[in-house]
């Protein structure tokens, strides 16, 4: 069974044609081209699929599509204004934070949501941020350098 | 350039990579990502059972179902006999297994193995379709392990197959695919004279690759037959002649695009969904993308690495100097024989020099899923055990562990495990490098549970195979690289140093690509430490190859001869006072209708860039919940050059993040009847951010003559001493032994109470 699925994603208004059983990261992918939210599990383990949801970090994976009608969903190419990264993507090129990639959408909207939150985490808080994302490739160091740069990048820009 | 000392301007620096910002806005293309007009959906059929002899195939209902335009199973494909060897690597391949690893035929050797396939207009219908395929099964006897594979009344999962390696003295066990020895001296006399002896026998569990990405593609033919892939793999070639071969198409009619490459670590060589996704889109004439499921790349869909029963033994005399190594290396083939293990073998002993050594490896076939290479394949299996128990012989003779190693560490010369001398090797500088470092020479810190710190060596022989590359100019005189390697750990990066560094131009003025199999020329695949390596020495000398026809064109130019011509930076200069100059932006401009600009490098047989290395670790013990947590790991690592050195401590954390997972928790449950009970990323529990510390990295440089750049080998060996170098701290801390792996919570407080009840 076919459904309109009403709401915003990226501060754009979007309708979308979408199958009942369809998740909110089908949606996403399959109905709107938005590829840049990754699965690499479909059951909410592996947190490649997070995106921010009335800006809470959920796994897309997780969610029906129906669910997000009426919702602000902000996925991994909203995160950029234009042609300017958000400090937590620059952070993570300069610091090496990212190796094959797949993963990275994820942990770019999960420390996004933690920075609004929290602006001056402790390491111990950003793993816990990030407990979610499983990234293969890094062993996680460099990731969590950048997030602690950023993360003083963006104070310096409020300053 | 290459060759000279002369400080370099971008070749070692710490640069972002060049496809980051791709990366972190979500823009980076993997095949999962890609949509064609008329694309539809290829789903596979597997198999419930581990073991079972195929009756019967009725694909009547699903092809009638709405929506589904094509079914496959076996009988669409040709049959590939076993020995049809493909080239690949050093020694080929042989497609009988790709053939049996993308869809069984007659019978079922693993749970998951392809069984049939659907193509459908959505994902939904495919589903459906596969439900609606009937097969009858006959259910054999599943064979779950080793001991019950080569029980002397194990059924034979391959009745047709000879093990090799055996001859009329040695009886082979059941199962077995093949055996291997490298032996030299007398080990036996060696034991009976030795003061000491350190000795460890080791169960390891099957652990998977884990990488994030499912193995995913698509695949298109045109109306000429001609087929276009886009993949996620480690060798485009190598997916090419597999995909060709399996499918009885030419080599030259399919094209192999490869995109982004989310994880792979040895499980993307092989073909696995390729072939079918291409028979399916010459049925339905729509193109069709597959996409596994995690459950499928966990179940059977993909080759998980192999688990081992490892035994060794090793004799030293009062000094501490030793005198014998004795090993024997089973390794779990899974449902496909042909593991192979003398490189394993060989990579356990190679750090230490020794007069007698017996070492003996078989591979034995059992019902779980074919394993595939990963990271270092067998590497960190085979230190597990012998690094342990060169720690068990330190503790045996007191001797610090360091010490100890430092009476035997390999040197420059000294005798390889197959008797060829070692090539410039750095063990010795790496023990004093540890000697002097904080995290040995520092007391651990104190704490109120038990806490150890390990140490242990690890090498890695990588190959070299061939690679190569070609460099245009474009009409603004940038170089534009294109590498007939896919790139899988930032070659992209590394290779714009190289070839802004062979050019003298900024990073930013070069470009790189990873060519597709018809516009690159034949390279191996990404696997074996060799892509840096050996696509340095290629895109190097394809650098040098476009510059001196550069020069020609600047000699006319400039009226001056080539031998007159001075180049640096971007310009070529007349030698003589008042002379002109051009730089490539004016000479391209003016010559680029004279014709193309095509540089050719080939690296084929470079010497081998050995990798070695030893990691530290102190870890802490729970003894009440079996739990360890890392406080502190250091990795040395001779990397002989780093191009970049932020991708090389890239390569070496990752490698120690999953090595500490195998060593921790990354253990796969298999039932008796081959279900495997721990499939998701939830029950397989791979490291977190909150598991893991900080991974710090020593980087030696001892450079590999004769090779460009001097580079080493970087990704496999620092996986190799990660699950010894825990071990070790382990049994420091709390003095117990551990010799399965992973070392979970449970099976230490296993060994705790064991060790009470004594």
């Amino acid at each position: 069974m076919k459904t309109v699925v009403t709401f915003e994603v990226n501060g754009e208004p979007r309708e979308a044609l979408a199958d009942t059983r369809d998740t909110l990261l089908e949606l996403l992918r399959d109905r709107l081209g938005l590829t840049g939210t990754k699965e690499g599990c479909s059951n909410g383990n592996c947190g490649s699929c997070t995106v921010l949801v009335d800006g809470e970090p959920v796994c897309a994976c997780l969610v029906f599509g129906g669910e997000v009608e009426g919702a602000k969903v902000l996925t991994i190419e909203g995160v950029a204004a234009s042609n300017t990264m958000h400090p937590v993507q620059a952070a993570l090129i300069k610091y090496g934070g990212t190796q094959c990639g797949f993963c990275t959408s994820g942990i770019v909207l999960s420390a996004v949501a933690l920075l609004r939150r929290n602006p001056q985490p402790t390491d111990h808080e950003i793993r816990h941020a990030i407990a979610g994302n499983i990234c293969r490739c890094t062993g996680y160091g460099k990731i969590v350098e950048a997030i602690k740069a950023a993360a003083v990048d963006l104070q310096e820009a409020r300053l | 350039m290459t060759t000279t000392e002369a400080p370099m301007k971008v070749v070692g620096k710490r640069l972002p990579r060049v496809d980051a910002g791709e990366r972190v806005t979500g823009r980076a293309t993997y095949p999962a990502d890609l949509t064609r007009p008329g694309l539809v959906v290829g789903r596979i059929k597997r198999s419930p059972h581990a073991h079972a002899r195929i009756v019967s195939i009725d694909t009547t209902k699903a092809s009638a179902l709405k929506g589904v335009l094509a079914v496959v199973t076996a009988s669409d494909f040709p049959v590939i006999e076993p020995g049809t060897i493909i080239p690949f690597g050093e020694t080929g391949a042989d497609a009988w297994v790709s053939a049996l690893t993308v869809i069984a035929r007659d019978r079922v050797m693993w749970r998951g193995q392809p069984i049939a396939a659907v193509a459908a207009t959505d994902a939904y219908i495919a589903a459906a379709a596969l439900d609606l395929i009937d097969v009858a099964y006959e259910v054999l006897p599943a064979m779950m392990d080793i001991e019950a594979a080569s029980a002397r009344d194990a059924l034979l999962i391959h009745p047709a197959m000879k093990p090799k390696g055996f001859d009329a003295s040695i009886l082979a066990p059941r199962n077995a695919g093949g055996r291997t020895v490298i032996e030299r001296g007398d080990v036996a006399a060696a034991f009976a004279s030795a003061t000491a002896i350190g000795a460890i026998k080791t169960v390891i569990d099957t652990a998977h690759q884990g990488y994030i990405e499912p193995h995913a593609c698509v695949a298109e033919a045109d109306a000429t037959g001609f087929v276009t892939l886009w993949v996620s793999t480690q060798g485009a070639f190598q997916t090419e002649i597999q995909t060709a071969v399996l499918l009885g198409l030419s080599h030259s009619k399919i094209k192999v695009i490869p995109l982004e490459v989310g994880g792979a670590f040895g499980g993307k060589i092989t073909v696995h969904v390729e072939p079918i996704a291409v028979r399916l889109a010459q049925i339905c004439g729509r193109p069709v993308k597959i996409v596994m499921s995690r459950d499928e790349v966990m179940s059977g869909g993909s080759g998980p690495a192999a688990a081992a029963r490892i035994d060794v033994r090793i004799g030293a005399d009062a000094e501490g100097k030793l005198t014998a190594i004795e090993g024997r290396y089973v390794f779990d083939s899974g449902g496909i024989p042909g593991t192979p293990t003398t490189l394993l073998m060989q990579a356990s002993a190679a750090p230490y020099q020794c007069a007698n050594l017996y070492l003996e490896g078989f591979d034995i076939t059992t019902n779980k899923p074919r394993t595939e290479a990963y990271r270092g394949p067998g590497g960190i299996q085979a230190a597990f055990a012998m690094e342990q128990a060169v720690d068990e012989l330190a503790l045996t003779l007191d001797i610090d562990p360091l010490a100890l190693r430092r009476r035997n560490l390999a040197v420059t010369g000294s005798l390889m495990p197959i008797g060829t001398p070692f090539p410039s090797i750095g063990l010795t500088t790496i023990a004093e490098r540890i000697a002097a470092h904080a995290c040995w020479r520092e007391p651990i810190e104190p704490g109120r549970l038990p806490r150890g710190r390990g140490l242990a060596f690890g090498y890695w022989r990588g190959t070299s195979m061939t690679s190569a590359a070609h460099v245009t100019i474009a009409g603004d005189g940038r170089p534009m690289v294109t590498m007939g390697s896919v790139d899988i750990s930032g070659t992209r990066t590394t290779m714009a140093q190289v070839a802004a560094e062979e050019f003298g131009l900024a990073i930013d003025d070069v470009h790189v690509a990873m060519g597709d199999t018809k516009s690159a020329g034949y390279s191996d695949a990404a696997a074996g430490s060799r892509v840096g390596r050996t696509m340095a020495a290629a895109v190097s000398q394809a650098c040098q190859d476009a510059l001196g026809q550069l020069r020609v064109r600047a000699a006319a130019k400039l009226q001056s001869s080539t031998d007159a011509l001075t180049y640096a930076s971007g310009v070529f200069r007349t030698s003589g006072h008042g002379g002109g100059s051009i730089n490539l932006f004016d000479l391209m401009r003016s010559t680029l209708t004279e014709g193309a600009i095509v540089g050719r490098g080939v690296s084929t047989k470079l010497p081998l860039g050995v990798e070695a290395g030893a990691h530290v670790c102190d870890v802490e013990v729970d003894p009440e919940t079996g739990q360890v947590t890392i406080l502190r790991y250091t990795a040395f690592q001779d990397v002989g050059r780093a191009l970049n050195p932020v991708a090389v401590e890239g390569q070496i954390e990752g490698s120690v993040s999953q090595g500490l997972g195998w060593a921790l928790t990354e253990g796969f449950d298999y039932a008796a009847d081959g279900r495997l009970r721990n499939a998701s990323l939830l029950d397989y529990r791979m490291p977190t951010a909150l598991d893991l510390p900080q991974i710090d990295c020593v980087l030696i440089e001892t450079p590999v003559p004769d090779v460009p750049y001097g580079v080493r080998g970087v990704a496999e060996m620092p996986i190799v001493p990660v699950a010894a170098v825990v071990g070790n701290a382990i049994r420091r801390a709390i003095g117990i032994r551990m010799t399965q792996m992973p070392m979970t919570p449970e099976r230490i407080v296993g060994e705790l109470k064991a060790a009470r009840r004594c």
